[in-house]
């Protein structure tokens, strides 16, 4: 592997990029202005939408057991009853039995009607507490899917103008040009040409029918270099026809639309990358580590634009994964003498089903993988995902959620930890300094630049 | 007309009737709710399968959240299969149901459904404590959780002081008791999430086919 960016550069740039994420919340513009009468109505709006024959069928199996709260790291960190799962879609429910349930007709009387009040109290617990990891959805004996509902209750916040300043600051400012985190198209050509210049090698830019498209995100221009120059270096190692884009709509793989519940936004995002990728005619997407970045394209792009769209979809840790079980990608088992974790992304894992690739590269690297107690699609959140590890408010519940994740990763003995998700690395790097751990957390698309045969001997082998 | 004449004439005849009804309303205004068709292509195939799926497996706990849920989990099984075997198999509700369909089907012996309707009976018990008692529970339990949790423990006391003859009160009148609370019963179960014994298996369902068309067995 070529180093793209040494720790010390890493440990700067992480220390700059953490001063300008904890300001973000001061430079957001004011919510917007509206009476608690127009909150309500836009809240309920957005309910009602959201409310399908699924939703009700699942609304109407709950008996109020508790057991999500078992499964939720914010509960279990705090044993705080509000953060119980199903309490989080208490609004929900009451706009569902009053408005469009069977027995509405009846409930009318006897439930009363969201207030805005009501609201103010719901942003913490749709925000700060949870992020929509889906892991309470697991133990519901009815499975109702929590995870997709408080999503509907992000999105009625937002439309009531309570979405988080931190989060409405970045969802403005992907809205107005594209970019997260200020990472515009200098920077991010920047980036690829030092990144380019490390490699030693030409790195195709808006090379149209190309077989495959590299996405990249804010978060690696800014931080993680070492995942974007880990997975070109691999595409270039493999011989794969591919290039990245020059245009936010093309490279930029994150979706705050997505995150902080302004629907409108997510789908004008997505749908301007779908007619990027299509105009540059590529047959394979692959977007960054950058976990929501996934299911956002894979699973909503055709949704954005309302048919079928004409390029598959995969993650870095997919794509690199199957090309190593498919023997496409030979990597060079090394000797690492200490056992190594790995955390599933949530947005990934359990909302993506790439669970086999990740451990598949990781064996092909001759790692001895250590799994948590909690893995695969019963994996525990990091305790930042969903755009919360930009939230100050939610800072001692990232530290709770941390605490959990960390506590299961030590238990496995392993002194390493690997990621594929950059939102996932950046609240493990947070969590690390504000708890004194110091256990070190790679880059899956890292790992496996650093795993690719001696180039004399590769070309010897494709020969 | 006696109070057991009227518990085991109008009062169960009328409750049924809107039991049916009631029941029906719901799971019909239900069916005719809209849904959602996603337009992305799927990881996997097999959907309706994995749905079915999902349906059965949802019986098991996954063994991760042993620890911490399998006790109320355990509780929710013989609760559950309880209610079912004293219903349909005790002798006296088989000679019921018989003299309502016409038809009958074999009994468990006394000795086997008794002790099942006095653990069952414990059980409800030990949940309506727990939900009183438990912070977090208490927290997210409303007016239909406590109720339905006392309305579905009236017959089994009912029928147990009946069985029993307990000696305060006249059999005629532990028996028409009985019937009133199995009507109770009858009444609340469409209005309450009592009702959730047509959404469980239909939710698992959805949530097996949702996760799975992403390639997750949920």
């Amino acid at each position: 592997m070529t180093e793209v960016i040494t720790k010390q550069e890493r440990e700067e740039a992480f220390a700059m990029f953490y001063g300008m994420a904890a300001s973000i919340g001061e430079l957001a513009e004011p919510a917007p202005e509206m009476t608690d009468e127009e909150r309500v109505e836009r809240a309920k709006e957005v309910f009602l939408k959201g409310i399908d024959n699924n939703v009700a069928v699942q609304l109407d199996a709950c008996v109020h057991c508790g057991a999500c709260a078992q499964a939720c790291q914010f509960f279990l960190g705090t044993e705080d009853p509000k953060y119980t799962p199903i309490h989080k879609l208490d609004l929900l429910k009451k706009v569902y039995k009053r408005e469009l349930s069977p027995m509405s007709w009846l409930n009318k009387f006897l439930t009363p009607d969201i207030t805005a009040d009501d609201l103010r109290d719901q942003v913490e617990l749709v925000y700060d507490s949870c992020t929509m990891c889906g892991r309470c959805n697991m133990v519901c004996p009815s499975a109702i899917n929590i995870g997709d509902m408080v999503a509907l209750n992000r999105s009625a916040m937002a439309a009531a103008g309570l979405a988080p300043a931190e989060l409405r600051y970045m969802r403005d400012g992907q809205e107005a040009d594209g970019t997260i985190f200020g990472a515009d198209e200098d920077l991010f050509n920047f980036r690829i040409q030092d990144i380019e210049q490390k490699l030693g090698f030409e790195i195709p830019i808006d090379k149209k029918g190309a077989d495959v498209l590299l996405m990249t995100s804010g978060l690696d221009i800014h931080l993680f270099a070492d995942a974007t120059g880990g997975a070109i270096e691999t595409l270039h190692h493999m011989g794969v026809d591919f290039t990245l884009a020059s245009k936010t709509p093309g490279y930029e793989g994150a979706n705050f639309g997505s995150l902080s519940g302004y629907d409108a936004t997510k789908k004008k995002l997505t749908k301007d990358s779908t007619a990027a990728i299509e105009e540059l005619g590529v047959k394979t997407v692959i977007v960054p580590e950058c976990g929501h970045s996934y299911p956002a394209l894979r699973f909503g792009a055709a949704e954005a634009v309302g048919r079928d769209v004409k390029f598959e979809v995969m993650t870095v840790s997919e794509y690199f994964g199957r090309a190593v079980m498919d023997g496409r990608l030979k990597l060079e088992k090394k000797d690492h003498p200490t056992p190594i974790a790995l955390h599933d992304p949530c947005k990934v894992g359990r909302w993506g089903g790439v669970f086999d690739e990740p451990r598949a590269i990781l064996k092909a690297c001759g790692y001895d993988l250590h799994e948590t107690e909690s893995n695969k699609q019963y994996n525990f959140c990091c305790g930042g995902g969903a755009g919360n590890f930009l939230l100050p408010s939610a800072d001692k519940l990232k530290r709770v959620g941390y605490r959990i994740k960390m506590g299961e990763i030590e238990a496995t003995g392993a002194e390493e930890l690997v990621v594929s998700c950059g939102s996932c690395r950046m609240n493990f790097e947070v969590g690390k300094v504000k708890a004194g751990d110091s256990m070190p957390v790679e880059s899956l698309a890292a790992i496996i630049a650093a795993h690719l045969p001696q180039k004399d001997k590769a070309e010897g082998d494709r020969a | 007309m006696s109070l057991l004449d009227f518990a085991r004439g109008p009062a169960l005849q009328w409750a049924a009737v809107i039991f049916v009804i009631g029941m029906l309303w719901r799971t019909v205004g239900l069916l005719l709710m809209l849904r959602s068709r996603p337009l992305s292509k799927d990881r996997k195939s097999g959907l309706a399968g994995a749905g079915v799926k999902t349906m059965f497996s949802r019986f098991l706990l996954p063994k991760v959240f042993a620890k911490r849920v399998g006790f109320q989990f355990l509780l929710g099984w013989v609760w559950h299969v309880g209610f079912v075997l004293t219903l349909f198999f005790f002798q006296v509700h088989v000679l019921f149901f018989k003299g309502v369909f016409g038809f009958s089907w074999p009994a468990l012996p006394n000795a086997v459904v008794l002790p099942v309707a006095a653990v069952t009976l414990g059980i409800l018990l030990i949940l309506l404590v727990r939900r009183m008692t438990n912070p977090m529970l208490r927290y997210i339990s409303n007016f239909n959780d406590y109720s339905s949790v006392i309305v579905t423990l009236l017959p089994f006391v009912t029928g147990f002081a009946t069985f029993t003859h307990i000696p305060a009160l006249a059999y005629e009148t532990l028996l028409a008791l009985h019937f009133l609370s199995v009507a109770l019963l009858l009444v609340w179960f469409p209005f309450s999430k009592l009702f959730h014994v047509i959404t469980v298996l239909p939710s698992r369902y959805i949530l097996g086919v949702k996760f799975w068309r992403r390639g997750v067995e949920a």
